[in-house]
């Protein structure tokens, strides 16, 4: 069996699966809509398919945000996804906003840039949920969560996930599956945060080898000398363990320093879903 | 003889209004003239309790249970609860009938691996008991006590006719199997090889994206899936069964024929 095999899923019961967990775990607390931040890429583009079959076209909002160094191909592959599900859609370029914030600095690395311009998004998202009464629904696949490759409150904030515990093979699946427009599967990843951006470039590795690794550390409980030898760079494969471990902070809420018998997350524990 | 699955979702921590919709779907079997309607797994709470076992326990004997009692003069009823006893908690399984408690079952194992944490909360009970209704001799399990075949045994030697299982199973797959295949597996070859019906209820919902799959099904003493109810979707699932199937399959295969009692059974007290 080729590595890569173990990663595909039956589309069929994993897309109706995930087309109820967004129907259920929004509509049980008495809201009805979503809102989807839509960049043009797979990831949410696979997202907006999801909410569309969960709620209807009527009841999702596909926010586009735009900064002026965006790529054009990104606003034509979102409006694409919107014509194909029949969405609604708004724009809301972040530009003016952003810009205001850089302005009040001397220098700002690409990184800070690019965390701001995510948080911007996060902004507007969370804002049109509370104008839509609407839950944001998240775009993070569980390849970007695993290696913390996102922005902690950034487009790492949502009300819910569909995706999070799927890898970006996986997604491109679902994706050939809700027969997305072909443009979006065939470009290369791109968080597009700077001009020419590229996922793959910045990471250091290919997806597929990101996902396979993944996939065996801690879906299948593999050793790294385990993995290495189904015949990867222990540079990489041990590069890949410690990104997830260091990434740990961004899975997870802030950490609160216990003073009485009954501390928030620690042993005061109740789900989400508490009287849902 | 007509047996009704209650597939349905639960409000986490709501005990009144789940009751209200086991109750809702009692009627309704009722109506369908059913027999017994069998719901799953801690189907008066939800399962993700964590500290809502403080407040959404009950006492087996609590009031609450009335409404039930009083209809189980028309249909048998087995539903999983969240039980309270002297300041301790178990997950249970309670089986009324003609008006009255014919049964007890507290979950044996309770899970505490990967996404568990029911042994956190919960006390184990102690022992499975068989006993018997008016359709013959029933074991209840739950969920995670049909993983040990030591369960399966004890209701073999018991010579159950009818295995119950309420479950609140979620959903996983990997790239070898699908979570439902295992409880396939599992009720299939507890059926051939015990020789009696299995019914598995499984519940349906989310929380917190967790979903309960749902698939309850019932498999006959030959090992037959004889029918099974919808992924996801919350149903009044009502299969027909024919009891002398059980007598049937033994004529066909008389397993326990040849088992040495004392080898195989353990000491006489722990038959029923």
């Amino acid at each position: 069996m080729k590595l890569l095999e173990k990663l595909k899923i039956d589309c069929d019961f994993i897309s109706s699966y995930l087309v109820e967990f967004v129907r259920q775990e929004i509509t049980k607390t008495g809201l009805k809509r979503a809102v989807i931040g839509l960049s043009g890429g797979i990831d949410s583009t696979v997202s907006a398919y999801i909410a569309k079959e969960a709620l209807g076209k009527e009841n999702v909002y596909g926010i586009l945000m735009p900064y002026k160094l965006s790529s054009k191909d990104s606003i034509e592959d979102a409006l694409k996804v919107v014509k194909e599900t029949g969405i609604n859609h708004k724009i809301v370029e972040i530009t003016e906003p952003a810009d205001a914030y850089f302005n009040e600095f001397e220098e700002m690395d690409k990184v800070r840039r690019g965390n701001v311009l995510a948080r911007m998004r996060m902004i507007t998202l969370f804002d049109h949920s509370q104008l839509y009464q609407a839950l944001v629904v998240g775009t993070s696949n569980k390849t970007e969560l695993l290696l913390g490759y996102g922005t902690w409150y950034g487009d790492m904030a949502s009300s819910l996930n569909p995706i999070g515990d799927l890898y970006k093979n996986q997604i491109y699946q679902l994706a050939r599956f809700f027969n997305v427009p072909e443009s979006i599967i065939k470009k290369k990843p791109s968080a597009d945060l700077w001009v020419g951006q590229s996922d793959e470039e910045e990471l250091g590795f290919s997806y597929d080898e990101a996902d396979v690794i993944l996939y065996h550390l801690f879906d299948l409980h593999y050793s790294t000398e385990e993995v290495i030898k189904l015949g990867f760079k222990e540079e990489l494969v041990k590069g890949i363990f410690e990104r997830v471990k260091r990434n740990q902070f961004k899975r997870l809420p802030p950490i609160i320093a216990k003073i009485s018998k009954r501390t928030v997350n620690i042993d005061f524990r109740y789900l989400r879903d508490w009287g849902l | 003889m007509k047996i009704a699955i209650g597939q349905i979702d639960t409000i986490l921590g709501e005990v009144d209004k789940n009751i209200r919709k086991i109750e809702h779907y009692t009627d309704k079997a009722i109506s369908e003239k059913c027999d017994l309607i069998v719901f799953p797994e801690l189907a008066t709470t939800g399962y993700g309790l964590r500290d809502l076992v403080y407040t959404a326990t009950r006492e087996s004997e609590n009031g609450i249970f009335n409404s039930l009692k009083e209809k189980s003069n028309f249909i048998d009823i087995a539903f999983g609860f969240a039980e309270k006893e002297r300041g301790y908690f178990y997950n249970s399984s309670m089986y009324l009938s003609g008006g009255e408690i014919l049964h007890i079952h507290r979950k044996k194992f309770l899970p505490d691996y990967g996404m568990f944490e029911e042994q956190r909360y919960f006390s184990p009970g102690q022992s499975i008991k068989s006993f018997n209704t008016r359709f013959g001799k029933t074991t209840m399990l739950i969920c995670e006590d049909a993983f040990h075949i030591s369960s399966h045994h004890i209701a073999f030697k018991n010579q159950t006719e009818i295995l119950i299982i309420l479950s609140a199973s979620p959903f996983w797959s990997d790239h070898t199997s699908m979570k439902w295949e295992m409880w396939e597996n599992v009720c299939r070859t507890s059926a051939q090889l015990n020789g009696y019906f299995v019914i598995f209820s499984n519940r349906v919902g989310f929380e917190d994206g967790v979903g309960f799959f749902g698939k309850s099904f019932i498999v006959n003493p030959n090992g037959h899936v004889m029918d099974e109810a919808p992924f996801l979707k919350e149903v009044l699932f009502i299969t027909e069964m024919d009891l002398r199937d059980v007598e049937r399959a033994r004529l066909f295969m008389p397993i326990m024929k040849n088992e040495v009692c004392n080898e195989t059974f353990g000491k006489a007290e722990d038959r029923l």
